[in-house]
């Protein structure tokens, strides 16, 4: 269904430096500087940057009427001030509270992802919005029509879509206005970055030095949170079986859960007190996708910039700091028929664990509030449509043939 | 259009305080004032048998028409059409129907969706049997700032406090307090304390509030946001990071100017917010759902407000999950149900500082609300807690029952199957009369004619 919607042709634009140059429909060119650590950005051929198309994005991505319901924005999950994830949930929560099953992805450096969501179901990113806009746990938008129209009778966008496109809202611009501003989200000259890259010697502590020792060698972790040479988007872009996913869906429940009631105050709860709930929902990972055995249970590698800012972690939030993350790989994560050969057990010591944790916390990048700032520029919060959009619509075309 | 209008509620005020005061003294009330569960002291009361309750119900995707609607059932015993609904009306949608709350002038009803941030105003005293829906306010996030979720409807003299209990930007559990004037307009937004407050840290949480005039005094409630409020219970609660984000505190704030006096660390999300009318009583209670404490606010002998955790409801550890309570019109009982278990619990409070649970009576296989009424012989409950909170399968039930009290048992009066009827989610009650004029002078007017003076919200603008 999707398939027109996309931007096919893409060839690689190296992006140097911000440039204002007037172009047709008045729009005006954008480019990002890649920053210390980053590698220039691929931009599609059809859908080139420019400050008209990334200001209507920005908005489109912050506003709530964007649901069937008006309560759910794209920023609801990825929240600014929260690493672009949700600091809050392990699995995300959706419209009218429906269950996801995992958790809402880091928008950072996502112009340089090459699939999107967790099992990489969708190559492009000017597409990947319609998954959750058009999704009924997301935010349950009836069609593509009805988003279409929505947008184009909500009067804050009037003048925007022509403005940017030189034409009103379609579809593809839609898509194309939210993936401009996404690929704003730019953050690196981390301090890592500026002592690996930029040879500052002082930029890291011995201890966090010792941790990138670790981080390179007996650790592991760069064998799929890739590190070159000139930058480093700390992922190998592909999918691995860690034995999470597995144990979450062939063994969803457990005897008992401990519970925090309060700050300090936790308790047992047994498992059986919470049948009459929801089920765990079961998840094979990027099977669903390719529909090929040797693909259950494996997820896309996530990058690691700022990965301080994005808890909780792994691809259902269930592992709640970066500590648990270290002693879950340093058992070499959980073993089923498919688990990747690549995660051994490590056998890492107190402080090589510490050493690893602290050299990760190194990797926030120096623009994080600026970032969360900008997107705050979006209309806070804008007035729903008195009448539905789909009825406004009938009536304006009522006598037309 | 949408009539009312603060000139005419302190008129019909006025003339019902004279009315009550050529009667003589002996026809006052005495000390122990109409409760109806949690009405606000600048509300008229109903004394004797109450005719109708409306029932805020949620609606349920395959269930009749599948929108929230209020509806009415016919409570008095003298009626034909006794236990039986005699009224539905849909407002569309699934809101995340919740509280309800009475105007100042008791003719109408303000009820709150919990997603939607929708509010919607009935007319219930043009024919208090079918209420009308006179206006919807869909403007409540932007007009507030970005408040989500309005929860209390608490009517103060031309005037409506609404508690928010999340927020548009992260959809947590920062929020606050919004001000609208009895036509429904939006007058202002007060953040609940997010600083130190008399020596404790607030957290932003709302969820409850809760006036005494005589103190000028005003108790907050803190619960959790949209992201767990709107949660599968049971995936809630096994998400610790989920976990982690419920209110902690409560907060006393100066009525009259809105600012926070004192935060107190009342763990575990703290609900219901209640004051006892008593003579000299001056104490609120509220329970807290997580961690089942009950706690009371008083005044020590400088007057400074304190709060004391006195008590512990079932066995935290199995987590009962107190939710609603309704406190006796003389103080000296709370009824508290547990959600879990479906128990209704009556607690003697006649020692405040010491209360005993003296009495349980399983309700339903889950149960939320209880009120009671003006002489407490009749307790009303439902079921519903939130909509994705309510259990699944064969354990959502979803009724309202009434029941009889004599003081030491529960007999059934009569029951309504929700479901059964095609209706949803049977949550928040409130009690009407055929005949408005048998209402009883405000609360707070017979305690000090002052109050309703002091309660005018100083530089509103409107």
């Amino acid at each position: 269904m999707m398939s027109g919607l996309g931007v096919r042709a893409a060839r690689v634009v190296a992006v140097a430096a911000f440039l204002v140059v007037g172009v047709a429909h008045a729009a005006t060119p954008a480019q990002i500087v890649a920053p210390l650590g980053l590698p220039p950005m691929t931009v599609p051929e059809g859908n080139p940057l420019t400050r008209e198309k990334i200001d209507l994005g920005r908005r489109l991505f912050m506003d709530r009427r964007l649901s069937h319901n008006n309560t759910m924005s794209c920023g609801m999950c990825h929240v600014p001030e929260q690493g672009f994830t949700s600091n809050e949930l392990g699995a995300a929560i959706g419209m009218e509270g429906r269950s996801l099953r995992r958790n809402s992805p880091s928008m950072y450096n996502v112009g340089y992802q090459r699939t999107f969501f967790h099992e990489g179901r969708e190559p492009h990113l000017e597409d990947q919005v319609w998954g959750p806009l058009l999704t009924k746990v997301e935010m349950d938008m009836p069609s593509v029509g009805y988003v279409v129209e929505k947008v184009r009778q909500l009067p804050e966008y009037r003048g925007l879509f022509e403005a940017a496109f030189g034409g009103p809202a379609t579809a593809e611009r839609i898509g194309q206005a939210i993936a401009s501003w996404e690929r704003t989200l730019v953050s690196g000259n981390s301090r890592f970055d500026r002592w690996y890259y930029g040879h500052q010697a002082d930029a890291l502590t011995a201890r966090e030095q010792a941790g990138f020792t670790v981080f390179m060698g007996k650790g592991r972790c760069a064998v799929c949170h890739l590190v070159g040479d000139r930058s480093a988007l700390f992922t190998d872009h592909l999918y691995h079986n860690t034995g999470l996913g597995w144990e979450r869906t062939m063994f969803p429940e457990r005897n008992s859960y401990k519970v925090q009631l309060a700050p300090g105050v936790f308790v047992q709860v047994m498992g059986a007190m919470l049948k009459s709930f929801e089920p765990p929902q079961p998840d094979v990972g990027r099977y669903e996708v390719t529909i090929d055995p040797k693909d259950r249970w494996a997820y896309k590698t996530p990058s690691l910039r700022n990965v301080a800012l994005t808890r909780p972690y792994m691809h259902d939030g269930s592992l709640a700091t970066l500590e648990e993350v270290v002693e879950f790989y340093d058992k070499g994560g959980i073993d089923n028929e498919n688990k990747s050969p690549l995660l051994q057990r490590l056998n890492l010591d107190y402080e090589e664990k510490t050493a690893l944790v602290a050299f990760l916390k190194t990797l926030t990048g120096d623009n994080i509030e600026a970032l969360a700032n900008d997107a705050r520029l979006a209309p806070a919060s804008p007035p729903n449509l008195s009448r539905d959009p789909s009825d406004a619509y009938s009536e304006s075309v009522a006598g037309h043939p | 259009m949408f009539m009312h209008s603060k000139r005419n509620s302190i008129k019909t005020l006025a003339a019902a305080v004279a009315a009550v005061v050529a009667l003589g003294m002996a026809t006052l009330p005495t000390v122990s004032q109409a409760d109806e569960t949690s009405c606000s002291p600048f509300t008229p009361l109903i004394k004797g048998q109450e005719d109708f309750v409306y029932v805020w119900t949620l609606g349920v995707q395959g269930i009749g028409d599948g929108s929230d609607k209020l509806v009415t059932v016919d409570v008095n015993p003298k009626s034909k059409n006794f236990g039986k609904v005699i009224a539905s009306l849909s407002v569309g949608g699934r809101n995340e129907a919740h509280h309800l709350g009475l105007s100042d002038d008791r003719r109408y009803l303000w009820g709150g969706g919990l997603d939607s941030s929708k509010i919607f105003i009935f007319d219930i005293h043009s024919n208090p049997a079918k209420p009308k829906l006179v206006k919807t306010i869909d403007d409540f996030v932007a007009k507030s700032d970005g408040i989500v979720g309005p929860h209390t409807f608490y009517a103060t003299p031309g005037r409506m406090i609404i508690t928010g209990l999340s927020n548009n930007k992260d959809h947590g559990g920062v929020s606050a307090n919004v001000i609208y004037n009895g036509k429904g307009d939006y007058i202002k937004t007060v953040p609940v304390p997010t600083t130190m407050v008399g020596g404790a840290q607030g957290d932003g949480y709302n969820y409850d509030v809760a006036i005494n005039p005589r103190r000028n005094a005003m108790l907050s409630t803190s619960f959790t946001g949209w992201n767990n409020y709107m949660m599968d219970l049971g995936k809630m609660v096994k998400d610790p990071e989920a976990m982690k984000h419920f209110g902690n505190t409560t907060v006393m704030w100066d009525y009259k100017t809105m600012k926070p006096i004192k935060v107190f660390n009342t763990p575990g999300a703290p609900l219901e917010a209640r004051w006892s009318w008593a003579k000299g009583d001056n104490f609120a209670v509220t329970t807290t759902a997580l961690t089942s404490n009950i706690w009371i606010f008083d005044q020590d002998k400088q007057g400074e407000w304190q709060a004391h955790n006195v008590g512990t409801i079932g066995n935290p550890a199995d987590i009962p999950l107190p939710v609603d309570i309704s406190i006796g019109n003389d103080g000296k009982s709370v009824w508290i149900n547990t959600f879990m278990d479906g128990t209704t619990r009556y607690w003697d409070f006649s020692d405040r500082y010491h209360p005993k649970e003296v009495y349980t009576k399983k309700i339903g296989s889950q149960v939320n609300m209880v009120s009671q009424s003006y002489d407490g012989k009749r307790v009303y409950f439902t079921t519903s807690l939130l909509g994705n909170w309510d259990k699944k399968g064969a354990d959502d039930e979803q009724f309202l029952k009434m029941y009889y009290w004599d003081g030491k048992e529960l007999k059934e009066g009569f029951s309504i199957d929700f479901y059964k009827e095609k209706l949803g989610r049977a949550h928040h009650m409130k009690f009407q009369v055929r005949d408005l004029k048998s209402l009883q002078p405000l609360r707070a007017e017979a305690d000090a004619p002052d109050n309703v003076r002091l309660a005018s919200l100083p530089g509103d603008g409107k």
